[in-house]
């Protein structure tokens, strides 16, 4: 056989194997977990000084660890959801990595996560029933527990006391209930005309919504939701949804919120409360209000006052909380190693991040974060009352469009976008994606 | 050692990049689209599933809709502006070679920069053009707010990228034998029936090639829609569509599915256009 007969046989049968690999249903030994001498990989979105301080963290955990295992860590700041992804495809799944609340139950449902319920039925320091509740379900699908909540940051009004004062207005109680129209009643009488240093008209509004808070906190409002907590029933279209709906298109076309448009110029939502252009905010632990105050010139300071998300028309309050949670490689589901340097770590976490998702460390956070001890007891309120969506593994299909074409469209024209419309259109479309998945 | 033999080895390195990085991948899209894969799942073959859930799907013909409709304004649109300022930089005026360079430069501008840029040149309260309309006392539109303004917002944005393809134009021009015009100058043929007679025709082959790579960057629109969406579903490309669908709704399969169905329509307009140009592209 001559040499360039070869090369051509060699290049066809390249083809070849490439293809079959292509057709190959991926049935491939997945990776195992802590590969070599129980050395595990931890995957994170943290970066620069988050970076710094997660490396800090997991330095003394493998030091305490003596030996008995390590933890590495890799960082993936940009595209984490692409790369991780990328990575379970290629079975090269780190061994633990954080994740976002939303993706729960796709990342179970197509098993790419281990179910933690009996390693956290039997931990000494991580019980499922030690958690929030609202905290803890949205770790949770179909009754089982597949991440580690290590943070927890559920919603909360902020307001400024100056303006509230100037306006003589009465403060919301830190712990009491108002509803969303004693809410909306307030913001009305705070949003008025003003000057500013140099004579500049300005318009101080009432509250800020842009998009922010998400349209959960609305349905609930309502006495709604948009999916049941049996993960099947679609509830957006609801009467008590729509008629959450029918709050926040109150908000929006009462001109107590800066328009959609607007909010951008200022950069950011939560810009407006700290320039004390809006009067109230519905923010989380995470906006860290507090230090920013801190760093401004003396005559831009004003004093904050905190306040429970307001009650919704079913008599309770909902406020919308985040959390993330470390999740676990199916690999490593039967190693109780992997799991011992998970629960270490996770402990550590609860010491770094506030608010810690685990009930009675409220005291910890003003140790934490000194400035946040005036917020004390609306946190120990709003973790109380959290909750998040119920999530399923078609949520982000069907929030894409609660948001694209429900939101935006009640944002950009609220005074003439038929919302009840479309939101029993995207109910349908819902319907019909779960039912795929039955 | 035969010439042939000699040849095939200085191309070898092309056919091995090109088997690795484009047929292959094109073969296991081909695979992917006909099953149910989710990246982080098992793939289950399902056939021509995805195909079928493709043309029932509403969001396909709306993104379809979308990126046909900006095809239709935004290549015309971007022939025609590279083709004037080509024209006018042709002719020996002073700083022309800045010109050219100030023009070019959106071509080499990351589209992520662009995007961001464009996000204030179009913000309806502090935005440049809003604020230029203002002193004409000219209520400026909400652009990308206001889903009646999302088309023409990107427009805006294709026009000034337009100058992609100037230097192809620049070329072609210079390329048309002066003999042409002087002979036209002496039967006093004016600027306007120059360029009508003389430089159109002459110029059709690079009108051709920018209409067929204008053809395929619009129906590849991802970046500056990616970053900027628009109000409504009106900023919902064919490829943001297919990137939702691959990305965060883990569909792989079906967004496969949607990249073959975009390479099919691709391919025929462009045959459609291959067809069509014996009649109106001069080449002899």
């Amino acid at each position: 056989m001559n040499h360039f007969k070869k090369i051509r046989i060699i290049i066809i049968s390249m083809i070849f194997v490439l293809i079959l690999s292509a057709c190959s249903t991926g049935s491939g030994k997945s990776n195992a977990c802590g590969q070599s001498g129980n050395k595990f990989v931890f995957a994170t979105w943290a970066a620069g000084e988050e970076l710094k301080e997660f490396n800090e963290i997991v330095d003394r955990v493998n030091k305490n660890a003596d030996g008995e295992y390590t933890i590495e860590t890799l960082s993936i700041p940009s595209d984490y959801y692409i790369k991780i992804s990328t990575m379970i495809a290629s079975k090269k799944t780190p061994d633990f990595f954080w994740m976002t609340q939303e993706l729960i139950s796709k990342y179970s449902k197509l098993g790419a996560i281990a179910d933690l319920t009996d390693l956290m039925e039997n931990s000494e320091h991580l019980k499922p029933e030690g958690f929030y509740e609202g905290v803890i379900a949205s770790a949770t699908y179909e009754d089982k527990h597949y991440g580690i909540p290590w943070i927890a940051n559920p919603l909360m009004v902020y307001y400024n006391k100056d303006l509230f004062d100037e306006a003589g207005v009465q403060y919301p109680s830190p712990t009491d209930n108002w509803t969303w129209e004693d809410f909306i009643s307030v913001a009305k009488k705070l949003t008025t005309e003003k000057k500013d240093i140099n004579g500049n008209k300005y318009r101080q509004y009432g509250t800020v919504v842009d998009g922010w808070p998400n349209i959960e906190t609305f349905f609930w409002a309502g006495g709604g939701d948009i999916i049941a907590e049996n993960g099947e029933d679609i509830l957006l279209d609801s009467e008590e949804s729509l008629k959450g709906l029918d709050i926040l298109n109150e908000i929006l076309s009462s001109n107590i919120t800066p328009s959609y448009s607007e909010v951008s110029s200022l950069g950011s939502n939560n810009v407006w409360f700290e320039k004390q252009r809006a009067a109230m905010f519905m923010g989380g632990i995470q906006d860290n209000f507090e230090e920013k105050l801190a760093k401004l010139p003396a005559e831009e300071k004003f004093e904050i006052g905190y306040a429970p998300m307001p009650v919704g028309l079913d008599g309770e309050a909902h406020a919308f909380d985040w959390t993330a949670s470390t999740v676990m490689a199916k690999g490593c589901s039967d190693n109780e190693t992997a799991f011992k340097a998970l629960e270490d770590l996770t402990l550590e976490f609860f010491k770094w991040k506030i608010a810690s998702p685990l009930e009675g460390q409220v005291d910890q956070i003003a140790e934490i974060d000194p400035l946040k001890e005036p917020a004390l007891e609306t946190i120990q309120h709003a973790l109380q009352i959290a909750r998040s969506a119920n999530y399923v593994p078609e949520w982000n299909e069907i929030n894409n469009r609660l948001w694209v074409e429900l939101y935006t469209g009640m944002l950009n024209d609220p005074d003439k976008y038929d919302y009840r419309a479309k939101a029993k259109e995207i109910a349908k479309y819902s319907r019909d994606l779960i039912e795929k998945r039955k | 050692m035969p010439k042939q033999r000699v040849g095939f080895y200085f191309i070898l390195p092309w056919l091995i990049g090109l088997i690795v990085f484009t047929i292959f991948p094109m073969l296991a899209a081909l695979y992917i689209s006909l099953t149910d894969w989710s990246i982080i799942g098992t793939p289950n073959f399902i056939g021509f599933e995805n195909f079928k859930a493709v043309f029932q799907d509403d969001m396909f013909y709306t993104s379809l809709f979308i990126t046909v409709r900006y095809a239709l304004f935004a290549i015309p649109l971007t022939i025609g502006t590279a083709f004037v300022v080509a024209i006018l930089l042709n002719n020996k005026i002073k700083g022309s070679g800045i010109f050219t360079t100030i023009y070019y430069m959106p071509a080499i501008v990351s589209g992520v920069a662009v995007a961001i840029v464009f996000k204030w040149v179009l913000d309806p309260n502090y935005g440049v053009i809003n604020s230029i309309l203002a002193i004409f006392k000219i209520d400026g539109p909400n652009w990308l707010y206001d889903p009646n303004w999302v088309l023409p917002s990107y427009l805006v944005m294709a026009v000034w990228g337009a100058s992609g393809g100037l230097l192809t134009y620049l070329v072609g021009l210079k390329d048309i034998p002066r003999e042409l015009y002087e002979s036209s100058d002496i039967d006093g043929a004016n600027f306007m029936r120059k360029v009508w007679h003389i430089t159109m025709p002459m110029m059709t082959p690079i009108i051709f090639y920018n209409m067929i790579m204008g053809l395929i960057a619009a129906f590849r629109k991802f970046t500056d829609a990616y970053i900027l969406g628009g109000a409504g579903n009106e900023g919902t490309f064919y490829m943001v569509y297919l990137y939702d669908q691959a990305f965060s709704f883990y569909n792989m399969g079906y967004a496969t599915a949607l990249a073959w169905i975009l390479f099919i329509i691709i391919l025929s307009l462009t045959i459609i256009i291959n067809v069509t140009k014996k009649y109106w592209v001069h080449t002899g």
